[in-house]
């Protein structure tokens, strides 16, 4: 079996334990969240050998490279990213309620990355521009700031779901999720892990441009639109810091700062530019 | 003067230390930056988008600048008030932290203690001596400035880190100014140029982009080779050029550059950033006869060489020669003079089935695509020499340290302010007649949390190693 066929059914496991999470928070069992988290696990497991597969697969077709070359390659990793980083939380917090916020954003991806008519699968040979050794540090280190904005987007939902029914306390589907103080806490260290990786992926990235194009920086749309997402969370640090601002506008920081990740992730492909073979 | 100073400048500084100024021109700046992602920059593209402007339209854009919208004067502006904003803000913050930097570690034996977790303190029967000493043993593993106090059957230790965690916002403020420092020297003091080499030639000048003029490099450089890979699937695999530099007092050096790898050269760097084919000037030509299309004459001949025709009726030259002629492959401009009558000029074609299809109808009609409007001839274009040429970006950019530099201490400036704090640890040893009370307590300037697991580990780590030598006695 090829490695995107083995992706495409870790879409059905991703979606299995996102019931799972959300069974878990509508019934209040703990079960259900076990499970999930086994689950999701297994997924995490089978997608990180399916990812180890391809690259393989790559090599055995004589045009070796790391399985992080194109649209198809990206959404599958940025999945990764997402799941990795969302178990990490998990078992760090010991709450398992993020989950059933989370796990959609990981098949979703994976999905539209394996049953998209417009997204080839197929292993493509590298043209000579990404043939860099920064091509693996540099999708590693934006993916892994995305996911971290993921996270902190999601955790900016369930703050938003938790503060308006708070005179519900009893509300048994959000009796699981933590409070509103402990949300922002953790949306603010996870958006600092995500500036940081941001960061570093910048950084990287201009270090690989300015060997392959002869410029740090040219105002490439994709670079402007991640300097765009740096200054938002920029935003987010001072206002938090400095300011004191906290929760709920914090939350509208975060989600104004994801919708800036999309569009530098996807919308940029709809502006002509120098990174188009991310399409 | 102090009072000319408040007066004038004190609401401007009021203004520049101000964070609300930040978050705006942090906002502004992003927001305005989106506008040049959506209407294309210089270039070709900019180029294409203004032709379909109506010519207000254009113009307005064009005075606002929004066609180099980044290199404009009202986005520099806005650079440069986050740039003053920046510097202000530290230095009117500096020296608080500084304070907290220099104060001398509170020798506060009381405080510390108040509304400690139950889990904090503990009894341990021992002798009272040997504890402290592991209690200083081990805190001394994980802090420093150690400090103790005595008093009144009350042994306080206390001992600190992380004192240098005040400077990491400083750092990364710096690194941004260096950052921009890099980019103003690149552009003041750099610059880019592109030239193109054709196989087997030198070029000892380049064209600036931005100013469209020569530059003398100072030495020469030349392409001997330009190679180009393909992978099955018809994707390029490679560009290679071979070059050549050949310095004034002609020392020869050999280099290769590759996409990704570029190549340094008396203090320019040059990339190989595109490549082409140019005819070579020679060309394989066939002269038919029109009606039996048998060949009377085949020949290679050169542009612009005149060539006897073949009953010596006259002569012919090609004149002009083309690779790529409307993407229809390559073609040559035949331009016939015979002894009497007029001059003809026809192009030919090395596939005249695809020009059929590319051209309208009308102009197949016309002699200037007849090949066989000279009777009673056909001419017939064989082959078409080329030669490939190396498209070279040629870069000077002593900026480029500075922002690495800046990158560098951004980072660590970074690790500073978020991954390391100001801790600090008191440790009491008390006797007391069930035993020895040991209490521990800890602050922190931030990351509450993290203090919180270290403490935790401390104390766990304290106890053990309490409990052990207990258990030797």
């Amino acid at each position: 079996m090829t490695s995107s066929a083995v992706l495409s059914y870790i879409t059905f496991i991703y979606f299995g334990a996102f019931v799972a999470y959300l069974i878990m928070l509508v019934m209040g069992r703990e079960l259900p969240g076990r499970i999930a988290t086994m689950v999701s696990y297994c997924g995490l497991t089978a997608h990180s050998l399916a990812i180890g597969l391809r690259w393989i697969e790559s090599y055995r077709m004589g045009i070796g490279h790391a399985p992080f070359s194109n649209l198809y390659e990206s959404l599958i990793f940025f999945a990764w990213t997402i799941l990795f980083l969302y178990l990490l939380v998990e078992w760090r917090t010991k709450n398992k309620t993020l989950g059933a916020f989370v796990l959609p954003m990981a098949f979703l991806s994976i999905a539209y990355a394996s049953f998209s008519p417009n997204i080839s699968s197929q292993i493509q040979p590298l043209i000579p521009a990404l043939k860099s050794n920064w091509l693996i540090s540099h999708v590693i280190t934006c993916f892994f700031g995305y996911a971290a904005f993921g996270l902190s987007f999601a955790l900016s939902v369930i703050y938003f779901l938790k503060k308006s029914f708070r005179p519900k306390a009893q509300n048994i589907f959000l009796r699981l999720i933590p409070d509103t103080d402990i949300l922002d806490e953790l949306n603010y260290q996870i958006v600092v892990i995500g500036f940081l990786m941001l960061t570093l992926g910048i950084i990287t990235g201009s270090v690989w441009a300015h060997t392959a194009w002869g410029s740090y920086w040219s105002w490439d749309p994709k670079e402007t639109w991640s300097l765009i997402t740096w200054l938002v969370y920029a935003s987010v640090l001072h206002t938090r810091l400095v300011r004191g601002w906290t929760g709920k506008k914090i939350a509208i920081l975060c989600i104004i700062g994801f919708s800036c990740v999309l569009f530098t992730y996807f919308g940029v492909n709809y502006l002509a530019g120098l990174h188009s073979y991310a399409t | 003067m102090k009072s000319f100073n408040k007066t004038m400048f004190y609401p401007l500084w009021n203004l520049l230390r101000s964070v609300k100024l930040t978050i705006l021109l942090l906002i502004i700046l992003a927001a305005s930056s989106i506008i040049g992602t959506v209407i294309p920059q210089r270039g070709q593209g900019a180029m294409e988008f203004a032709r379909e402007l109506s010519p207000e339209a254009f113009r307005l854009l064009s005075n606002l600048g929004l066609f180099d919208m980044y290199h404009a004067l009202w986005f520099r502006l806005i650079l440069i008030s986050l740039v003053l904003n920046l510097i202000v803000c530290s230095i009117d913050r500096f020296p608080s932290s500084w304070r907290l930097f220099k104060t001398s570690p509170d020798p506060d034996r009381k405080a510390p203690f108040k509304d400690i977790p139950p889990e904090q303190s503990f009894i341990v029967n021992s002798n009272e001596v040997k504890d402290t000493d592991i209690v200083k043993s081990l805190i001394k593993a994980r802090f420093r400035k150690f400090q103790d106090i005595k008093r009144d059957g009350d042994y306080v230790i206390s001992a600190e880190k992380g004192r240098y965690s005040y400077f990491g916002v400083y750092l990364v403020h710096l690194s941004v100014l260096a950052i921009l420092l890099g980019g103003m020297t690149g552009s003041f003091l750099g610059f880019e140029a592109y030239v193109n080499i054709l196989e087997g030639t030198q070029v000892d000048t380049v064209t600036l982009k931005k100013e469209r003029s020569p530059l003398k490099l100072g030495f020469k450089v030349g392409c001997e080779k330009f190679h180009v890979d393909f992978y099955e699937n018809g994707a390029p695999k490679e560009y290679r050029a071979e070059l050549r530099f050949i310095t004034g007092k002609n020392e020869i050096e050999d280099r290769i550059v590759k996409v990704n790898h570029p190549v340094k050269f008396g203090g320019v760097t040059f990339y190989q950033a595109s490549y082409g084919k140019v005819p070579s000037g020679n060309v394989m030509l066939s002269i038919l006869n029109s009606e039996s299309r048998e060949e009377i004459l085949q020949i290679n001949t050169e542009m612009t060489k005149t060539n006897s025709l073949p009953l010596k009726e006259g002569t012919f030259q090609v004149v002009d020669i083309r690779t790529d002629f409307m993407h229809t492959g390559p073609a040559a401009l035949i331009s016939i003079t015979p002894d009497k009558g007029v001059k003809t000029k026809f192009w030919i074609f090395h596939s005249p089935e695809k020009m059929k299809e590319a051209l309208p109808s009308p102009m197949l009609l016309s002699k200037r695509f007849n090949a066989s409007a000279f009777a009673p001839y056909t001419f017939v274009l064989k082959s078409v020499e080329s030669r490939y040429y190396t498209g070279l970006q040629a870069n000077k950019d002593p900026g480029v340290p500075v922002v690495w530099a800046g990158c560098v201490i951004m980072l660590a400036g970074f690790f500073i302010t978020y991954f390391t704090s100001h801790r600090r640890i008191w440790v009491s040893v008390k006797r007391d007649d069930n035993g020895t009370l040991i209490r521990v307590a800890g602050r922190s300037n931030k990351n509450p949390v993290g203090l919180g697991r270290e403490i935790t580990q401390f104390t766990t780590n304290l106890k053990e190693n309490l409990d052990a030598k207990e258990h030797r006695q």
